[in-house]
């Protein structure tokens, strides 16, 4: 029964947050037409996505259960930084995912 | 007729964005069943709502039922950035009526913004006849290019996410180290590769560091209030710089 809750509850978030992506993305078709948005603005919300995947980045591979998981926090971070070095140089984000990831599994054989 | 041949040129030009959206949509898929959620959720999720970065940021929130307002808040504020894609697309459309308007916003991408928005500038650069008239004569035109590339990114993103929550189950036990990296070394990749001048690799740096003394502080809301923070203290550092360089 609880389990039915939480799914439906999931759901319905699901089309709330849909809607209102959809009402982001049709009101200037609709009544935005011939304005410019400024570029201050623009950046500032590109900055913002930027900073949400960072967070959600970094609470997803150091946290769970509202705790910091000091245990395994060394080895995923240093995949991370891998990951990124290796995406910089081959400039795909694929290959530094990968080679991130072969890390992660390396470390948790070897622990 | 000519809306057919400028969707089938909108189709053709979306190659690389679906190349680009095959890991991305398996990796989402993946990430999706290591959280526990539904195959009928996952999928919706996608073709609803149909935004990766936010999809990404909502994941843990949503399948830990966190509250659904710090869900939908950080939804919406990532989201927010269709609101200037759309709205540079928005002068190229001149002329369709309200309904096609709708239907089509909601393929808007970052990616499906970019390669119409570009082309678009391209054919008005290259167009010898006035700016204005050109607009008002292909608005149909341009939304079938626009949909060529939108409406079959859109399904690529769907049935990858589908694959890829497939992928995940045939996983065997013991692999959820590896499950839990694989979308946050994703978009880590992504980043870099995008990343340009000072201030985006500052914001990313400083909402890294901060986010999990503000989550260990506040777990319902400390991650998106201390990446809030971050985006606008070198946004804020940005326009102050900007300024006095202007100002020298």
């Amino acid at each position: 029964m609880e389990v039915g809750r939480v799914e439906n509850s999931r759901i319905e978030i699901i089309l709330i947050m849909g809607l209102m992506a959809f009402a982001v993305r049709a009101l200037p078709q609709l009544f935005l037409v011939g304005r410019q948005f400024p570029d201050s603005w623009d950046r500032l919300l590109r900055y913002l996505s930027y900073a949400f995947i960072c967070s959600i980045i970094s609470v997803t591979l150091f946290m769970r259960g509202g705790t910091y998981e000091s245990h395994a926090a060394p080895s995923r971070g240093l995949a991370l930084a891998a990951a990124v070095v290796v995406a910089h140089r081959t400039k795909s984000a694929v290959t530094g995912m990968l080679f991130g990831t072969l890390l992660v599994l390396v470390f948790s054989w070897l622990r | 007729m000519r809306s057919g041949l400028r969707l089938r040129q909108g189709m053709k030009a979306a190659i690389p964005i679906w190349i680009a959206f095959v890991p991305s949509s398996l990796a989402w898929g993946i990430a999706a069943q290591a959280h526990g959620m539904r195959l009928e959720e996952v999928v919706l999720m996608s073709a609803w709502v149909y935004s990766g970065p936010a999809q990404f940021a909502v994941l843990a929130p949503l399948a830990e039922g966190k509250s659904s307002l710090q869900v939908i808040v950080a939804g919406f504020l990532m989201n927010l950035r269709f609101l200037p894609m759309s709205t540079a697309l928005a002068p190229y459309f001149h002329g369709v009526k309200r309904l096609p308007l709708l239907l089509s916003s909601h393929v808007i991408s970052a990616s499906s913004f970019i390669v119409p928005y570009l082309q678009f500038q391209k054919e008005r650069q290259s167009d010898a006849q006035d700016f204005a008239v050109t607009q008002a004569s292909d608005g149909y035109g341009n939304l079938a290019f626009f949909l060529g590339v939108g409406a079959s990114s859109f399904a690529v993103w769907v049935v990858g996410t589908a694959v890829g929550y497939g992928v995940a189950l045939g996983f065997p036990a013991g692999f959820e180290e590896v499950l839990r990296f694989i979308l946050p070394g994703y978009f880590a990749g992504l980043l870099v590769v995008e990343m340009r001048g000072w201030a985006m690799p500052l914001v990313c740096l400083l909402a890294l560091i901060v986010a999990v003394p503000g989550a260990l502080a506040s777990p319902g809301w400390g991650w998106l209030l201390t990446a809030i923070v971050a985006a606008l203290l070198i946004w804020r550092l940005e326009e102050w710089k900007t300024r006095a360089s202007k100002s020298s």
